[in-house]
């Protein structure tokens, strides 16, 4: 019959009309402020209203969420408002996430705060990945410097992104090998004016670890494993360094004064001796010789070397670490002649 | 609005005096609630953006219950205009006259990174860099894009400023400010403000007598400390195949000379023989579908510097490999002959290489630029044209780190814009040609006659801010009566330089661009490129990364489908309510991806070598669900439309094109299979793990408008199949094995070419890339199904009314980011 096919989906209209009473009814008609009739609907399937109510409802944010990236500091903010506590039932989001809203000013007027502490506390050690790996090309680091020797520490000076660039790929993060820059989960930023607004600086950017834990916690927790792991590695490494040198003491006791300080503090750049740097040369030719991409030119140490991976110990992962890392300088070094 | 754009103004003293006024003051509160809270927007949506900006004007966000969701389809009727998405320059003077056709007061609002300043897209040669450059703003809304809280955040905040105006000082009550039309931008040989004139002409007045060589050079960009060096061609290794040599020897038999030699599997055609080669090559050997056609630019390279690429396929025999060919030609004499007579998909393809390359194609019927505009300045794609913001050839640029100290590049550049025009440009003797060569194209076709009564023939123009056109597209339409007898698309507002930035970028810094390609899709366009980098350093994928992406693939796919089914009933005039039912399943799976990926719409999933985190049993057993709803919501849908008599009688026997003619055209994907043509590439050149798969090609007979909306909820039930066996797949997979070869940031890939291509929802969505062994690609080519399907909308549209063009479109089911890219 002509006609039948509208008066069908007319019905299917109506279906959906009375599918949202029949739904409220599950919650005594009280369903906008009922959580379950939230979760329910909003979940994977569910029938009624679909609605969110914002500002007053918000969808929740999963861990993985990200807009914006921000740089995680253990510099503490003290917060003693019940709404700015997590755990307190008085906890306010809205609030809590613009108290998370730093400028420069703001952290200024913290209680003891000095700027040599805030950086100290300061995850970043402004390698720079970040900026390397951001496909627009929107983050911005001046390294800071040693004001003495004039020779770069790790520590950034400056930090800038700019939200009128950043695509929030988040690849910064995904590569951030100091588990440093996060993405953040704060979205509410409309505002009136964008030529200082949206360009975060250093103190714009960086948020207390407390926040960055209530935001992403598994990722937190992780992020805190590895960097005792990390520790533990370094000291692990420390104390073998010690013993290697303290043999190579006994065995060498007539050159025991010249041998090189083997101790566990980072030997500054500057003092290295001339047999660190050829030692360090030598292991950098080692590592060019042997990784993937140059399959051609020594297959079979390539493939002695592939099963290692899985049984490397700590010492000798950190060992390559730092062998990359000195030949990525290096290689910049040379890229900048 | 914003000619004083604080929220909290104060009365100026000489009106404070004013009784009458002070009076009205009082009437504030009223005057502004009543502004607050009825807010009509205008239907106008740019890019990625736009698609957040209807998701939040659909049933889950409800931008209707701040009173602002009223989208009205003219400008007369609407005052606020969300600026959502790339401002292109192409789409500057149509954004600019829009708003000067709305009726005071009016407000803007600029949603994400690239309204406000250009976003990732900045450096590229065809993006304005922020709105406000032409439009007085608001309220700025940043992120990439915006959820749609952000934006319903961006309307709050607009009426938080609304309340704060008082009656007394708004601008449209008080003549001594006069409310003139905004100047429209002009295209030249850039973009040009005409505020800005004097300033040009004095700049270039300098240039030509020798005060300055380069325009762009002007002011304080910080300068690489080394003058870049000249990049170097890539060679590689190019030994003959076997079958290769054997078929140019085929070749060259049927041809009257030896115009055919063998570089590595491709074959090199002397371009004085190239028509006859294409006739065999489609004719003899079957290779029916010319799917892509690329320009190359070797740079250094002589005699040849420029090289066209071709790719062809055999739909008649799909178990034939791929065909590659190429013709070169020198610098000096850029002259390929078109292959247009033999290809129709040559209209729009050699027109593109054109316009980027400058390569001529004689025997092309209108060659013409396509993504810029005539009059443009310059062949963007080739290796020697650097853009306004040019930093470097490759990414990362070294002003970023150790010493990177934030700059804007407009602060840097003479006109405080993106833009550089050539020092020989005489402004007095100067005339736009970008409107007149459309209508020169429109006159000059020869147009025969379709009715038996003469009428007046009327060309009107459909977009490229027309709610229907599916983004910022352009129709030109000739009518006579309600009949098409001609239809010419107009490309190019969305033109964000996609390919040109995508050969700076690392290799994987491309992978987040991929996603703002068609985004709607982005997980297929994410495994695209991930396939083609995959082929070129022989990465394999682990099993449980492969299931992933078929999962995570297939819902996309199926989520695509649903959606157009609500666009196109929106395009027949059921307004919203098929939509809002598609959206709601979309927000589903949205969701889930949002947890997987934490993106809504950019997903960045995936990596060379896999994916780039695992799913975990919790998130399978909710996507099992939510596949259960979509299946729920694509029967409903079904059931909604297909039987419906208007539905019926708009789609049936209309927009009819024959396979031979859609083949031609070079239209992949469901609107060939619409047409009765078995051809998936699933199932013809299995990649991932397809093979494994049980499912289906399913085909419609009649390539009707009806067939292909049809055609959607059968690929839609075959996805369904998939997705029941992958889920059931994954589980014999170990959790955390993901990832195939490491995670790094710098992969170099070795010399080559390569062309990767997957079966995307709109059609073949293929990736080629040619690699000089660097970091960054030499050349990066998206073949996007959508641009090419475009080709066949004139012949699917000539004959019908007008109407049914708007239908046509839908059906086509184009994304603009895509089209354009």
């Amino acid at each position: 019959m002509f006609g039948l096919g509208i008066v069908k989906g007319l019905a299917i209209t109506l279906k959906h009309f009375i599918d949202t009473f029949v739904d409220d009814a599950k919650y005594s008609f009280n369903s906008t402020t009922n959580q379950k009739a939230f979760e329910s609907r909003q979940g994977t399937s569910g029938i009624g209203l679909f609605t969110i109510e914002y500002p007053e409802k918000k969808l929740p944010t999963p861990e993985r969420f990200r807009y914006i990236p921000f740089l995680v500091t253990d510099y503490e903010v003290p917060l003693h408002d019940p709404a700015l506590d997590p755990n307190s039932p008085q906890f306010n989001h809205t609030k809590w996430v613009e108290a998370h809203r730093f400028t420069q000013e703001k952290w200024e007027s913290l209680p003891g705060y000095t700027y040599e502490k805030w950086v100290e506390l300061h995850h970043c050690t402004g390698c720079g990945i970040c900026s390397k790996v951001c496909p627009p090309q929107c983050i911005w680091i001046t390294q800071a410097s040693d004001p003495k020797t004039n020779k770069p520490v790790s520590k950034s000076k400056a930090f800038y992104i700019d939200l009128d660039m950043c695509m929030s790929c988040g690849f910064c993060a995904e590569f951030c090998p100091f588990e440093t820059i996060r993405m953040d989960h704060d979205y509410e930023l409309a505002d009136f004016e964008r030529e200082e607004g949206h360009v975060h600086d250093y103190f714009r950017l960086t948020k207390p670890i407390s926040y960055y834990a209530t935001i992403r916690p598994a990722q937190a927790a992780q992020d805190e494993a590895d960097r005792r792991q990390k520790a533990e590695d370094e000291k692990r490494k420390a104390e073998e360094k010690a013993r290697k040198a303290a043999e190579k003491a006994t065995a060498e006791a007539k050159s025991a004064t010249a041998a090189p300080p083997p101790t566990a503090d980072k030997p500054a750049p500057a003092k290295r001796t001339p047999e660190e740097i050829q030692a360090q040369r030598e292991a950098m030719q080692a590592k060019k010789a042997t990784p993937a991409p140059a399959p051609e030119a020594a297959p079979p140490p390539a493939a002695e070397a592939k099963p290692a991976p899985a049984k490397r110990t700590p010492e000798e992962i950190q060992a390559q670490r730092e062998a990359m890392q000195a030949k990525k300088a290096a290689r910049e070094a040379g890229e900048k002649k | 609005m914003s000619h004083n754009a604080s929220p909290h103004d104060e009365v100026p003293a000489e009106l404070a005096q004013n009784v009458w006024l002070t009076t009205l003051a009082k009437l504030d509160p009223i005057y502004n609630w009543g502004r607050a809270y009825s807010l009509w927007p205008l239907t106008f949506g740019l890019a990625c953006c736009a698609i957040e900006m209807i998701a939040t004007g659909a049933a889950r966000y409800d931008q209707d219950r701040f009173g602002a969701a009223l989208f009205r389809a003219t400008p007369r009727q609407a005052d606020m205009m969300i600026v959502s998405g790339t401002v292109t320059k192409k789409m500057a003077p149509q954004i600019v006259r829009i708003y000067n056709q709305m009726p005071e007061p009016k407000y803007v609002i600029s949603m994400g990174a690239c309204a406000n300043g250009g976003g990732p897209f900045k450096e590229g040669y065809n993006v304005v860099s922020g709105i406000d450059k032409f439009l007085p703003v608001d309220v700025y809304i940043p992120g990439c894009p915006p959820t749609p809280q952000a934006l319903l955040l961006g309307i709050i905040r607009l009426q938080e400023k609304i309340k704060g105006q008082s009656l007394a000082t708004v601008p449209w009550y008080r003549e001594e400010i006069p409310l003139d039309a905004l100047p429209m931008p002009i295209l030249g040989p850039d973009i040009v403000a005409p505020p800005q004139l004097p300033q040009i002409e004095e700049l270039l007045a300098m240039a030509r007598a020798g005060q300055i060589t380069d325009l762009t050079d002007i002011g304080t960009k910080p300068k690489p400390k080394h003058p870049p060096k000249a990049p170097k061609p890539p060679t590689w290794d190019i030994t003959p195949t076997a079958e290769a040599t054997q078929l140019a020897a085929e070749i060259n038999r049927a041809l009257p000379a030896e115009a055919v030699t063998v570089e590595g599997n491709t074959l090199i055609v002397d371009r004085a023989h190239l028509v006859a080669f294409g006739q065999h090559v489609r004719d003899t050997l079957h290779y029916e579908l010319l799917s892509n056609v690329t320009g190359v630019d070797y740079l250094g390279r002589t005699p040849d510097r420029f090289e066209v690429v071709y790719h062809t396929y055999s739909i008649s025999q799909p178990q034939k490999p791929v065909l590659t060919f190429k013709a070169r030609c020198p610098e000096g004499n850029p002259e390929i002959p078109s292959l247009y007579g033999l290809w129709k998909t040559c209209y729009l393809q050699e027109r593109e290489i054109y316009d980027l390359y400058g390569i001529n194609f004689p025997g092309h019927p209108n060659l013409k630029r396509i993504l810029l505009w005539e009059g443009f300045n310059g062949h963007p794609m080739r290796k020697d044209y650097n853009e306004a913001y040019f930093e470097e050839q490759a990414k990362p640029f070294s002003s970023r780190h150790p010493k990177g100290e934030h700059f804007r590049a407009e602060k840097n550049n003479p006109f405080g814009r993106n833009v550089v025009y050539p020092a020989d440009w005489d402004l007095a003797q100067w005339q736009a040609e970008a409107e007149e060569s459309i209508q020169h194209v429109i006159d000059s076709r020869d147009i025969k006659q379709h009715m038996d009564f003469d009428t007046d023939r009327v060309v009107i123009n459909i977009g490229p801010h027309h709610p229907s056109t599916h983004g910022v597209f352009r129709m030109v339409v000739t009518l006579e009566g309600e009949t098409i007898v001609d239809l010419e698309p107009i490309l190019g507002y969305l033109h964000r330089n996609h390919e040109k930035i995508g050969e700076r970028n690392g290799w994987l810094m491309n992978m987040p661009y991929t996603d703002r390609l068609d985004y709607f899709n982005s997980m297929l366009n994410n495994w695209g490129y991930a396939l083609l980098v995959e082929k070129m350093t022989e990465t394999t994928v682990p099993e449980r990364a492969e299931y992933i992406r078929v999962i995570v693939g297939e819902m996309n796919r199926l989520v695509s489908h649903i959606s157009l089914l609500g666009f196109l009933m929106n395009d027949l005039g059921a307004l919203a309510t098929p939509l809002f039912y598609a959206f709601e399943v979309r927000e589903r799976v949205l969701d889930l991806f949002e947890e997987l990926s934490g993106s809504r719409l950019m997903c960045n999933y995936m990596r060379f070598g896999g994916v780039a985190y695992d799913v975990s049993t919790d998130w399978l057993a909710r996507a099992e669900q939510v596949t259960a709803s979509m299946q729920e919501a694509l029967d409903e849908l079904d059931n909604l439309m297909t039987g419906n008599e208007i539905v019926l009688s708009r789609t049936k026997d209309v927009g009819v094109l024959s396979a031979a003619e859609l083949i031609s055209h070079g239209v992949t994907g469901p609107l060939l299979r619409a047409a009765g043509v078995k051809y998936d590439i699933r199932k013809v050149e299995p990649y991932g793990i397809y093979s494994r798969f049980d499912f289906d090609i399913p085909t419609m007979p009649d390539s009707d408008l009806f067939c292909r909306f049809y055609q959607r909820v059968l690929e839609g039930r075959e996805s369904l199949k998939i997705l029941a066996q992958a889920f059931k797949g994954i589980k014999d997979t170990p959790p955390g094995d993901i990832m195939g070869g490491k995670a790094s940031y710098t992969i170099r890939v070795p010399a080559g070419e390569a062309y990767a291509r997957i079966e995307h929802s709109k059609g073949e969505l293929g990736y080629y890339a040619i690699s000089a062994g660097a970091t960054n690609a030499w050349r990066y080519r998206v073949r996007s199904p959508s641009y090419i399907n475009l080709n066949a909308l004139a012949d699917i549209c000539k004959g019908n009314k007008v109407a049914d063009a708007i239908v046509a479109l839908g059906a086509t089911d184009i994304v603009l980011g895509e089209v354009d890219r």
